[in-house]
């Protein structure tokens, strides 16, 4: 599904070059669940940042679904990334001004789907999500595990192929926490969308099907399930 | 996705309902001031327009050369338009106006027209009056036919047909006959009047021979060209009809017309000659400029409360991203959000105006308007300026906004940027220059004003009433019997005031060479005791008295000083009892008054000769006891019904009569000061705004220093003084600016006020106080929060 090539990221500080990527090479096929860890600072995020298209590497060659994403325009890769990525983080990121219902609609807004089909979209999504009673709620009036629901029904909503989550559940307590991750596997294993999440917990990472651990920039080792 | 943009538009405006008031308060008052003044801009500019001939329509102007002076005149002498129709096919039509204050009488009803106007019976071809009565091309051919306005017809005749009733006209009771009702003339027309006598009643009646008088000048003579026909080479050619007709008189004279044609649509705004109503293109500039500054402001205040927020709107943006959203989609989304917000404005700006419409038409003397929403043109450029500046305030927070990188913003390590607060202090410096420029100008018009006002004039205006008595026969014995009244301290009778017109006259004075020199001379007739009561000095010589009866009633005359340079004295002692011609009387120079200021302090005072003449003086001016005014008022009243019962009282207070010369500055003055208060307190809404916001980010840090140690006051100071700094570039910037067009204004006035220092330091230490008092509620609000609360919160 998506190819990694010696992707460097640093930045220029004064002569030297600070890592924060450093040549990472990276398959990852359709279906798998990838838990990404390391310690702080050992570049998970901006590792999954640039997977999601949200960050540029500096260096290295990106394929995703057979396409050279380092050599696209903005434009063709945000037409990429709304088909086929969807992002959960830590905190949640919905938006304030917007009810639950709207926020999870937000992304077919920009990908121009008709009025009525979005309403069905929608609909579905928050039964399933068992969150129909508060569509008409805004983020500031539910719980952290409700709102990163939210989260993950609006990253769901446009049916991506690949779901990246940045601790999603960080800020989570623990039953939450288990909530989420269920709800991750069962999207795996039943709707066979890939994952690749960054996790701090050891708990959580087992639930995916390979560990890639980073330690500054690189890859330290990577153990398949 | 508009549905939803709008949405969110309309919860964010709610969510930070104080931002919003903030930003519509700004807007609406910046663009209902701006519509105002537009307003008021094309109102100035439409005079005259409406002629549909106006293209074609010249009004003709004198410039008269005498031996010691080049006089340029508004008027023509009433020879001048026949003859040059006769001489020329080029003109299509000519038309003469002169304008008179005629007593009017229907039964019991009469009133001292004031704004009575001679004029040819092609008036109304060459000009627009409709008429809504009466035959357009008779109505002003025979003698004593009179039309009158609409209104004027309603306060004689009712809502009955004046057309073909008769009125009385003067003090002699002339029958005229109603030939016309024309609609009331337009606002905007530089020619004002309430009714129209025929020309030919002048010219054959009242003044006959008059058409011969080429030397005789007091007719506004507009002549109508041909289509097609070149002005400026019709003017060329007339050197050559003035030297042909009048060549051999101008030279006897020693006085030579000059003949130039000025566009009817220039007359009111661009000729420095005057005429019936006058208007200023510099105002025009000034004021479009003042325009300009607080829409600019207005704007300013919009861009930098938007970009300050626009921390607080990166997570949206980042989300937005996120979920594919592209830079293009979510400018148009904060683009069409700041749309949003100026319509809303608009609302409040229509409700704004239409409240406020009669106020401004009250300061600005005129009906500008009679209605918002009686020229939907008008409506319509509103709502036109208002979505522009919806477009253009929010072209830069979006392009801000938009490009803000998600990644960034979501993991919070934003800041605005160094970029973007430099950008927000240079606006805030240019309100300020803005405002404190306006605020230096308003104290300098006041000055100026309160210098006039103050000014010692030379001579005495003070509880002195004026009463003319239209050459009424009763005059003398009208004046005799005020003597009596108690209240009464003096009484005196003159041709003229000071603050009102005079006449010229052509004179021949002996200079100091011993030839007659020739010179037109401003001239008072006055009585025995005009220099007494009004409190002009003599320098040299005697004033008039009754002592020299004979030799004083024909053959004396005083002169002020700037007289006595003009004929090359060095000191008023030289020229008593030297020779004096005018206008048929020969005498010799008795005395020489000081000069005062008998026209307005924006002229320098003129040569000015004073006869003693008993027939001509119309004007009654009565010395009052400032006791009990209201009752020697009504004995005077009473007197005049006694002596004077064909004509209506009226009557004036010198003091008052010679400041309404002013009033257009102080209309200008008024006005000038409106717009700079509401340009400061525009600008101090959006440095309310900043203040907050940029507390608001700095809580953080404020938190961090308390628990280190710094005091409230501290920290009021150090929140404080980074907008006094910018307050005071603002001031270093405003100040020579402001010197510059303040003095260049100051120009338009002969007697004028030096501009002092002090005028800038007050300016500036207002606009620190207004910008301190603005900021400090913010700054002691953040700086006595309890610190554990703010920086948990991070």
């Amino acid at each position: 599904m998506l190819s990694l090539q010696h992707i460097s990221k640093y930045y220029q500080v004064g002569g030297n070059k600070n890592f924060v990527i450093n040549d990472i090479s990276l398959d990852i096929d359709e279906g798998e669940f990838v838990s990404i860890m390391g310690p702080s600072g050992s570049g998970k995020s901006t590792l999954l940042n640039i997977i999601g298209m949200l960050d540029e590497p500096t260096d290295g060659f990106h394929y995703f679904v057979d396409q050279a994403v380092h050599q696209l325009k903005e434009k063709q890769r945000s037409a990429l990334y709304k088909q086929y990525i969807g992002f959960v983080f830590q905190a949640y990121h919905l938006i304030d001004e917007l009810t639950v219902y709207e926020n999870i609609e937000t992304p077919l807004i920009y990908q121009d789907v008709k009025g009525s089909e979005r309403k069905a979209m929608v609909a579905d999504m928050l039964d399933r999500f068992q969150i129909v009673g508060k569509k008409d709620l805004f983020p500031a009036q539910l719980s952290g595990g409700q709102q990163q629901l939210v989260g993950i029904a609006r990253a769901l909503i446009a049916k991506p192929k690949l779901l990246l989550a940045d601790e999603p559940t960080g800020n989570l307590n623990s039953k939450q926490g288990e909530e989420i991750m269920e709800l991750f596997r069962k999207l795996n294993k039943e709707d066979g969308v890939t994952i690749i999440q960054v996790t701090h917990s050891e708990k959580n990472a087992e639930y995916g099907t390979r560990i890639i651990n980073l330690l500054d920039g690189r890859v330290e080792s990577s153990r398949t399930l | 996705m508009l549905k939803n943009h709008f949405k969110i538009a309309l919860r964010n405006l709610w969510r930070h309902r104080v931002f919003s008031f903030i930003n519509i308060t700004g807007l609406s008052v910046g663009i209902t001031a701006c519509f105002f003044i537009f307003m008021y801009v094309t109102f100035e500019l439409s005079y005259d327009k409406f002629h549909t001939k106006a293209d074609r329509i010249y009004r003709v102007v004198t410039d008269i050369k005498t031996p010691s002076e080049t006089i340029n005149t508004d008027v023509t002498s009433w020879a001048f338009a026949p003859n040059l129709k006769t001489d020329f096919p080029e003109i299509e039509a000519f038309t003469r106006v002169s304008g008179g204050s005629f007593l009017v009488r229907k039964g019991n009803v009469k009133f001292q027209e004031e704004r009575t106007l001679f004029a040819d019976s092609t008036f109304f071809k060459v000009f627009d009056f409709k008429l809504l009565k009466g035959n357009l091309k008779t109505a002003l051919t025979a003698q004593a036919s009179i039309v009158f306005t609409k209104t004027a017809a309603k306060k004689y005749f009712g809502d009955a047909d004046p057309v073909g009733q008769t009125v009385l006209i003067t003090g002699d009771a002339i029958p005229a006959l109603v030939t016309g009702v024309m609609q009331d003339v337009p606002e905007n027309s530089q020619i004002k009047a309430d009714m129209i006598i025929s020309m030919v009643t002048l010219t054959q009646r009242f003044n006959k021979g008059i058409e011969e008088q080429w030397g005789n000048y007091g007719a506004t003579s507009y002549l109508l060209l041909k289509p097609g026909v070149s002005a400026k080479n019709l003017q060329s050619k007339f050197p050559a009809f003035m030297e042909k007709r009048n060549g051999e008189r101008s030279r006897k004279s020693q006085m030579f017309a000059t003949l130039l044609l000025e566009p009817l649509k220039d007359v009111y705004l661009h000729s420095k000659r005057g005429g019936q109503e006058v208007g200023s293109i510099s105002n025009v500039y000034i004021f479009s400029i003042v325009a300009v500054f607080i829409l600019v402001i207005a704007c300013i205040n919009f861009i930098n409360l938007t970009t300050a927020r626009s921390v607080e709107r990166a997570k949206e943006v980042g989300i937005r991203k996120v979920v594919g959203a592209l830079k293009g989609e979510l400018a148009s989304q904060f683009i069409g959000e700041s749309v949003i917000l100026c319509l809303i404005a608009f609302v409040v700006t229509i409700i704004l105006s239409v409240l406020l419409l009669p106020l401004f038409n009250q300061l600005s003397g005129k009906i500008v308007s009679p209605g918002i929403f009686s020229n939907i043109s008008n409506v319509l450029i509103l709502f036109g300026i208002s979505v522009s500046i919806g477009f253009l305030a929010g072209i830069y927070p979006a392009m801000v906004l938009s490009s803000f990188k998600p990644v960034m913003v979501l993991k919070g390590r934003f800041s605005t940027g160094t970029k973007g607060n430099l950008l927000r202090k240079s606006l805030v410096v240019a309100q300020f220059s803005i405002s404190i420029a306006l605020i230096i100008g308003t104290i300098i018009v006041y000055n100026q004003m309160d210098f006039m006002r103050n000014r010692d004039l030379g001579f005495s205006k003070d509880q002195m009433v004026v009463i003319n008595t239209n050459s009424d026969a009763g005059k003398d014995a009208f004046q005799q019997s005020v003597k009596s009244i108690p209240g009464v301290k003096s009484v005196a009778m003159s041709s003229a005031v000071p603050g009102g017109g005079n006449s010229g006259a052509y004179s021949e004075i002996e200079n100091k060479k011993g030839d007659l020199q020739i010179a037109n001379l401003d001239l008072y007739f006055v009585d025995f005791d005009y220099l007494n009561q009004f409190k002009i000095k003599m320098v040299a010589g005697r004033p008039f008295s009754k002592d020299f009866m004979t030799t004083d009633t024909s053959q004396a005359m005083i002169l002020n000083e700037e007289a006595v340079k003009l004929f090359g004295y060095s000191s008023p002692q030289q020229a008593i009892g030297r020779r004096f011609k005018q206008w048929g009387r020969e005498g010799k120079i008795v005395g020489v008054m000081k000069d005062f200021h008998f026209r307005s302090l924006q002229e320098k005072i003129k040569p000015l000769s004073m006869r003693v003449e008993l027939r001509a003086l119309d004007l009654v001016s009565i010395k009052v006891d400032a006791k009990n005014l209201p009752a020697t008022l009504a004995a005077i009243e009473s007197k005049w019904k006694e002596v004077i019962p064909n004509r209506p009282f009226s009557y004036y207070f010198l003091d008052e009569f010679f400041d309404r010369q002013y009033r257009a500055e102080q209309r200008f003055g008024k006005l000038f000061f409106n717009f700079a208060i509401l340009a400061i307190a525009i600008s101090c809404l959006g440095l309310l705004g900043l203040a907050s916001y940029s507390t608001y980010q700095r809580t953080r840090e404020i938190g961090i220093r308390k628990v280190l140690g710094a005091s409230t006051p501290g920290i009021v100071n150090m929140l404080s003084a980074d907008f006094m700094k910018l307050v005071g570039i603002s001031f270093l910037i405003a100040t020579p600016v402001a010197w510059y067009f303040m003095h260049k204004w100051l120009q338009d006035f002969a007697y004028r006020i030096d501009i002092q220092w002090w005028v800038f330091a007050v300016s500036g230490i207002l606009a620190m106080i207004v910008a301190l008092g603005t900021i400090s509620f913010q700054a002691i609000k953040a700086a006595i929060a309890n610190p554990v609360k703010s920086l948990r919160s991070e």
